[in-house]
């Protein structure tokens, strides 16, 4: 795999191209779910539903949605269960940084604990989501497959736990984006690359370990000269 | 406009199926599409049976669940009877689910049921089935008219069936269709209480719009703080660079320089 270059020598390679793709797969069948979704629930778009294509592109979209993780697993095995095991673990650094949660959310880094690769936010956040989409999943099934068998007050707790799972992605995503746009790295899932200053601040031990395997590479390769 | 209700007289009905085919061919409706069911119920053993039919089709419900649930408008309320625009549906079956009555159906991907000959009536004609009934079960008008009709009826029922009673005034908010029962409207398997189930109140209701409101506040709440809490967080920058704190882009181009 080709690795692209920074385009500044002040960069560094946040995520490889497979994370970023499959990354994307998510990031847009999420986005036709959502729409696809909200047709329904906001009134004024609802004749939008009509006819039901937009069910047609929710469930072709649901399809994409699920197949995220078999992607991710076979596309890059090691990233995907470095992401399980890393957003159900959270060191001391971790817990100091959620309690200082807020000042991170307005801006401030200076004095904020140390964070390896993912921030202890950002382990809450992919750790929520995978449980609220398992939960969105399977409501979500049992609507699509079940729905004759369901009953009146069955089909309802099934929509309402699918929606209450989408408010709270709703909500995260809106954090996600917040969080995107406060610390400038969209590039990273564009181009996978970085501000090296930024990754420093908000992912020192990180940023740490990276530099001491590139060291380390290099006395290898001078060692072999 | 008043609202407007069927009268259906179960002690008239005579299960000739004619409000059947004249609902079905009026209607043009579909292959396998029907929007009046006759069913027969009997109970006891023979020789001492009783029985009688239960004319099924739609009860018109003022708090009708259907257009609780329903997602696009396409089952709606007017004149006090419940429409259906199939042109609108989109095919989720949530009314199918929803309806205390299961009358609702899905045809051809799309709910199905009796919208009280909407286009009939819009043209100055009676619905289909009322005006086919050859035994007097079937009318139709202002609600209060039928109410008072029914009651007649069941009165004048109630000498020779005592337990004859009129069902629909106050299920569901209301029936658009007062029926006329010789007897307990259960034994014909007709629910005494038919409710829209509460979650499906909560779902629609409250569940929905909050969520929407919430998504949407939140969005434009993190748009505000996003720009100050950005803003903020470049100062910082600005200030580690000058403590040397960091290395910053202007550090390094001195760095060239020099």
């Amino acid at each position: 795999m080709a690795v692209r270059e920074p385009l500044r020598e002040r960069e560094i390679l946040r995520y490889r191209k497979r994370p970023r793709v499959v990354h994307a797969m998510l990031a847009s069948s999420f986005l036709v779910l959502l729409l696809t979704g909200l047709v329904i629930l906001w009134p004024a778009l609802a004749g939008l539903a009509s006819g039901g294509f937009t069910r047609w592109l929710h469930r072709v979209a649901a399809v994409v949605f699920m197949a995220v993780p078999f992607v991710y697993w076979f596309a890059d095995r090691e990233g995907a269960k470095e992401l399980m095991i890393d957003s159900f673990k959270y060191d001391r650094d971790d817990w100091r940084w959620l309690k200082r949660f807020w000042s991170y959310a307005f801006g401030h880094t200076a004095n904020m604990p140390k964070q390896g690769r993912l921030n202890a936010g950002q382990k809450m956040h992919h750790a929520l989501v995978m449980l609220l989409s398992a939960s969105i999943v399977a409501s979500g099934l049992v609507m699509w497959f079940f729905m004759p068998s369901l009953g009146p007050t069955g089909q309802a707790w099934a929509a309402v736990i699918h929606d209450l799972s989408m408010l709270a992605l709703a909500l995260l995503l809106v954090g996600h984006l917040y969080f995107t746009f406060v610390y400038k790295a969209l590039s990273g899932m564009t181009r996978g690359y970085v501000d090296i200053d930024e990754a420093r601040l908000e992912h020192a031990k990180w940023v740490e370990e990276m530099e001491a395997r590139t060291t380390a590479e290099a006395e290898e390769e001078t060692e072999k000269v | 406009m008043a609202d407007y209700a069927f009268l259906l007289d179960l002690g008239r009905c005579i299960g000739c199926q004619a409000c059947v085919a004249s609902c079905k061919v009026g209607n043009e409706l579909g292959e396998g599409q029907q929007y009046v069911q006759l069913i027969e119920k009997t109970h006891g053993e023979f020789p001492k049976l009783t029985g009688g039919w239960n004319n099924h089709r739609c009860y018109h419900c003022a708090d009708a669940a259907c257009v609780t649930v329903c997602p696009t408008g396409a089952l709606y309320k007017e004149d006090g009877l419940t429409r259906l625009d199939r042109s609108v549906c989109s095919g989720c079956s949530y009314c199918t689910e929803a309806c205390p009555y299961q009358v609702p159906v899905m045809w051809e991907g799309k709910s199905s049921k009796c919208d009280g000959c909407a286009a009939t009536v819009a043209a100055g004609g009676e619905p289909w089935c009322v005006r086919t009934c050859p035994s007097d079960a079937l009318m139709y008008g202002p609600r209060e008219e039928i109410r008072a009709e029914a009651h007649r009826r069941a009165e004048v029922l109630r000498e020779r069936y005592p337990n004859a009673q009129v069902y629909g005034e106050t299920q569901a908010g209301g029936l658009g269709m007062l029926v006329v029962a010789p007897d307990d409207p259960q034994l014909l398997d007709i629910p005494l209480d038919p409710k829209t189930p509460f979650m499906a109140d909560m779902w629609q209701k409250v569940v929905q719009p909050s969520a929407v409101a919430l998504t949407l506040g939140a969005a434009v709440l993190a748009g505000v703080g996003g720009v100050i809490a950005r803003r903020r967080h470049q100062e910082e920058l600005v200030v580690l660079e000058a403590e040397e704190m960091i290395e910053g882009d202007a550090t390094d181009t001195n760095q060239e320089e020099g």
